[in-house]
């Protein structure tokens, strides 16, 4: 090698040198406190649980691995738990998909309208945002109680002769998480919808006769950065969502985020709970996958 | 855009926002209400804030908020403008490594965090109070801040830092003197975003919460499972308008700025 | 979007600023005094604090309870707080399970907790918790002693009792016209979808264990799979499972009837006279909550400095009037007949000690009838069968 070949490859090793000072402090932090802790979870979960602990780790690391199993998986197979996935599934499907009807002409009519407004309209747009998510969750328990106001005003109006029973139900967790994530859905959309080229647009309706399919064939497309986006950063945390259940859903909503809760606190099953956690994990990022697959990251999108 | 498409649209983000901002407005409402079961409206007072006021409990858990909010904040964004600049400049051995850790936990749901977490501490023996609360906090954030500085630096001129250097600046005194102060919006973004999360964060806390630990999420929530009465319409009506404000004067701020 | 943040950003800094300003002007109520001297304080809410009979040492600055939700009233927190000088930090749980899951995970350090009967015998077994030093009890003489030297801890070597009472049926007899005698009737269709039960595994297994002709205790899998299927039934029935405060949907009219505790049920029925409560003719669920301090707690002295002054004669009688339970606290109920100070209640009426002792002794809810206590069957640690009882509940309840 040339003295010109060792200068290079000294420089390099001196920035690969940089680049892993650099990137240590936040390498050993997620390390540390995801990435062992995931495994761990992952261990856990062909484990057992004690008679009465939430783990039996067996007298010596040996013999706990010697007795690890695929019990707690085979156990999920359960159609029992299998209905509690599948209802999981579904409703993030069904949050996620009204989230976007609902979103997607207010993003629309958000990225068209005069400067002055939007301002104020994107404003109005993140305040709620803004409040803690409890506290909307509180507003909508208010509102859907038997002597709520919905149903005050519903029987005051004659529409119904009697209250209806929405709280603790899982009509009344679809509503609230629906409430909770619009904001996620309609600001990516917004963004992507804002960034159209006027031109284009009207370049689509002089093509096409209809608008609807100037929509079809050019703006939505376009805009499907927007919506990957968006059912992303819907889809996941409602998969994983258990306080609107546990706060709302009464005796019979249970989701997969349920289901790890309890198995972690009042059911102290731990490993039982870790291979529920796993599942989720797992179909979650199957998803996620898939889109990202389909369509590329969208990083543009993300802040 | 024809008009009555536009006024269709118009109406629909009319009754959007109204379904929006009706439950706060009723919650709001409702931090009046003289009924203490907070069931129909019965009368008018003020009674409840005073009660909010004297709270200590809610003292003691907006403390504990800010405290942890605070020390994440500032931890988590150091380490994460560092990694941001580590996998935006540099070649390195464990950069997909590091880029994948980074990127686990925002595609991940926050339950699985949590346990795992709570695993951690528990097979660890570690007490599980504000620092268990604290360092799981920064965990979380540290991709956030990573993501939003990366988009900063995406594009980043480096014209800047090389006439720098060419004038004699070495790379730490290029560094504070010219990349900070031009990557600095995204840095403080980045904090912005880590103390947003940190302050609104249940889930996690949720789990990796103990004794005298209680952030004001974790209060709020343990209101929310017992008799309801005005005082968390009282409380959560002073945090909106707090949020309210504070976003008010940024944006009052901000457009003195431009 | 370079817009939004620094909008943001300096939203933030904002917010920083009005959160400290809105804590540091919160939270005024319970400085804890420098001066501990004897002459009485005041609380919040006007209650005047006795002195504390006899005044301990103490050394520690705070003290970890781990306790029920809606089981300590504030009343008597803030005394303790101005009378001691000592911070006290109470963390809630609304099941055992959860409680004992906290505690053998380790790593949560609390002074006391309340255990059930039930739940005591294998907390001691598992050692998690520590022998009482009697003679730092001098409470302990306040106690009647029907409730002392229980099958769960003979000698009151690990407990002293805090409250009794009972789970049975409470029913809204406005909305309910043909009201249940038995545990068994619950399953009757016209109470579809309107029922709240404790979420207590427990509790409500045994429940269905009784309905059975079962014992509410049994290790048999045969008879706990019929349990299971018969339980499996109710469920699609039960509007909510709640622990935390069942009294909550009954009041809001959200369930009109369903299984709860004595003292929620007497809560619910002053807010709504039309509900009652009944003894199903299986018979109801005994159960004794108790005081346990944990092998680890960090602040004995504090811990026991507040069992002595918490329950004082003078001032748990507090109980009756916040958190209505069978009081084993016999000294307490003794001082309550006599008393006629007048104190404010939750609606801001004035009362007194004897008209709430009156209450007490008359309501069939709070003094159980004898009969109904003959009757009565009381949970114990089932042992091994504990993880079918568990697995039971999370397959019932779907998670």
């Amino acid at each position: 090698m040339t003295d010109f070949g060792r200068a290079v490859q000294r420089l390099r090793q001196k920035l690969a040198w940089q680049g892993t000072g650099l990137i240590l402090p936040g390498l050993l932090w997620m390390v540390f406190f995801l990435i062992i802790p995931l495994i761990l979870i992952v261990v856990l979960s062909f484990g057992w649980r004690g008679a009465y602990g939430p783990v039996d780790w067996g007298s010596t690391p040996a013999e706990f691995f010697s007795r690890m199993s695929l019990d707690n998986y085979v156990r999920l197979l359960d159609p029992l738990y299998l209905g509690v996935l599948w209802t999981s599934l579904r409703m993030a499907g069904l949050t996620t998909g009204i989230c976007l009807l609902v979103g997607y002409p207010v993003a629309y009519y958000l990225a068209r309208v005069a400067q002055r407004w939007r301002s104020l309209l994107l404003f109005l747009l993140l305040v709620p945002f803004w409040t803690n998510f409890l506290i909307r969750i509180y507003a909508w328990m208010l509102l859907l109680r038997t002597e709520g106001l919905v149903n005050q005003t519903l029987v005051v109006l004659g529409l119904i002769p009697e209250p209806l029973q929405i709280m603790y139900t899982p009509s009344a967790v679809m509503i609230a998480m629906v409430y909770e994530f619009l904001p996620f859905m309609v600001l990516p959309l917004y963004t992507s919808l804002e960034k159209l080229d006027p031109a284009l647009l009207e370049a689509a309706s002089d093509l096409y006769s209809r608008p609807a399919r100037s929509f079809l064939r050019v703006t939505l497309p376009l805009s499907l950065p927007g919506v990957i986006a968006g059912t992303i950063l819907v889809f996941i945390p409602t998969m994983g969502m258990f306080v609107v259940p546990d706060l709302m859903g009464g005796a019979r909503t249970a989701l997969v985020g349920n289901l790890v809760q309890r198995q972690f606190l009042a059911a102290r099953d731990w490993p039982f709970g870790a291979a529920a956690s796993m599942v989720l994990m797992a179909l979650t990022l199957a998803a996620t996958l898939l889109y990202t697959r389909v369509s590329g990251f969208g990083e543009e999108l993300v802040v | 855009m024809t008009t009555r498409h536009s006024q269709g649209l118009a109406v629909f983000t009319g009754l959007f926002y109204l379904y929006l901002y009706l439950p706060i407005l009723v919650l709001v409402a409702f931090s009046f209400n003289t009924q203490r079961l907070n069931l129909t409206w019965e009368g008018f007072t003020l009674h409840w804030y005073d009660v909010l006021l004297a709270d200590a409990k809610v003292g003691a858990a907006t403390r504990n908020t800010l405290a942890v909010a605070l020390t994440s904040t500032i931890t988590a964004t150091a380490i994460g403008t560092l990694a941001a600049l580590a996998l935006q400049r540099y070649e390195f051995g464990l950069r997909r490594f590091s880029e994948t850790s980074l990127y686990i936990p925002i595609v991940i749901p926050e339950i699985v965090m949590g346990i795992g977490l709570l695993s951690l501490y528990a097979t660890l023996k570690i007490s599980l109070g504000l620092t268990t609360i604290t360092l799981s906090h920064i965990a979380f954030s540290i991709p956030f801040v990573a993501l939003v500085v990366r988009a900063r630096l995406h594009g980043f001129d480096r014209s800047l830092e090389e006439a720098a250097m060419d004038l004699g600046a070495n790379e730490v005194i290029t560094f504070v003197r010219v990349t900070l102060p031009l990557i600095l919006p995204g840095v403080l973004a980045g904090a912005m975003l880590a103390f947003t999360l940190s302050l609104d964060d249940f889930i996690i806390t949720f789990f990796t919460n103990g004794p005298g630990a209680t952030t004001l999420p974790i209060y709020v929530y343990g209101l929310l499972r017992r008799i309801i009465t005005p005082e968390v319409n009282a409380l959560s009506t002073v945090w909106i308008l707090t949020v309210l404000v504070a976003v008010f004067f940024s944006q009052r701020l901000e457009s003195r700025e431009t | 979007m370079s817009n939004k943040r620094s909008q943001l950003w300096k939203g933030m800094a904002a917010l920083a600023v009005i959160g400290l300003a809105l804590a540091a002007c919160g939270g005024g109520a319970a400085a804890p005094a420098e001066d501990t001297d004897d002459t009485a304080q005041t609380t919040s809410s006007g209650f005047q604090c006795p002195a504390a009979n006899p005044k301990m040492e103490v050394t520690s600055t705070e003290v970890n309870l781990f306790v029920w939700t809606e089981y300590v009233p504030p009343d008597i927190i803030e005394c303790f707080e101005l009378v001691y000088g000592v911070k006290v930090n109470r963390d809630e749980y609304s099941a055992n399970e959860e409680m004992y899951a906290k505690l053998s995970a380790g790593g949560a350090a609390y002074d006391l907790v309340q255990p059930t009967d039930y739940i005591v015998s294998l907390m001691v077994r598992q050692g998690l918790l520590q022998k009482l030093d009697k003679s730092k009890l001098p409470v302990i003489s306040n106690f009647d002693s029907t409730y002392m030297n229980l099958g769960f801890d003979p000698g009151n070597e690990y407990t002293i009792p805090y409250q009794a009472g009972t789970d049975a049926i409470v029913v809204n007899t406005a909305s309910v016209p043909n009201v249940p005698q038995s545990w068994a009737d619950l399953w009757k269709p016209e109470y579809a979808g309107r029922m709240v039960f404790l979420d207590d595994s427990r509790a409500t297994i045994g429940m269905v264990l009784l309905t059975l002709g079962y014992d509410v205790n049994t290790k048999d899998p045969a008879q706990l799979e019929e349990a299971k299927n018969k339980l499996a039934e109710l469920v699609p029935n039960v509007k909510l499972f709640d622990s935390d405060s069942p009294k909550t949907a009954l009041i809001a009219g959200d369930a009109d009837l369903g299984m709860t505790w004595t003292g929620e049920a007497f809560l619910a029925q002053l807010e709504v006279p039309t509900i009652q409560y009944i003894y199903p003719t299986e018979g109801a669920i005994l159960w004794q909550d108790n005081y346990a301090m944990p092998v680890d707690a960090p602040h004995p002295d504090t811990a026991y400095a507040w069992l002595n002054y918490s329950m004082q004669p003078d001032l748990f009688w507090l109980m009756m009037r916040d958190f209505p339970y069978t009081n084993p606290n016999k000294a307490a109920l003794d001082y309550a007949k006599g008393s006629e100070i007048v104190v404010k209640d939750s609606e801001g009426n004035d009362v007194t000690p004897k008209q709430l002792y009156d209450a007490y002794i008359n309501s069939p809810v709070t003094n159980t009838p004898p009969e109904e206590v003959k009757k009565g069957h009381r949970i114990d640690d089932v042992g091994d069968a504990t993880p079918l009882y568990d697995q039971i509940w999370t397959e019932v309840k779907g998670g």
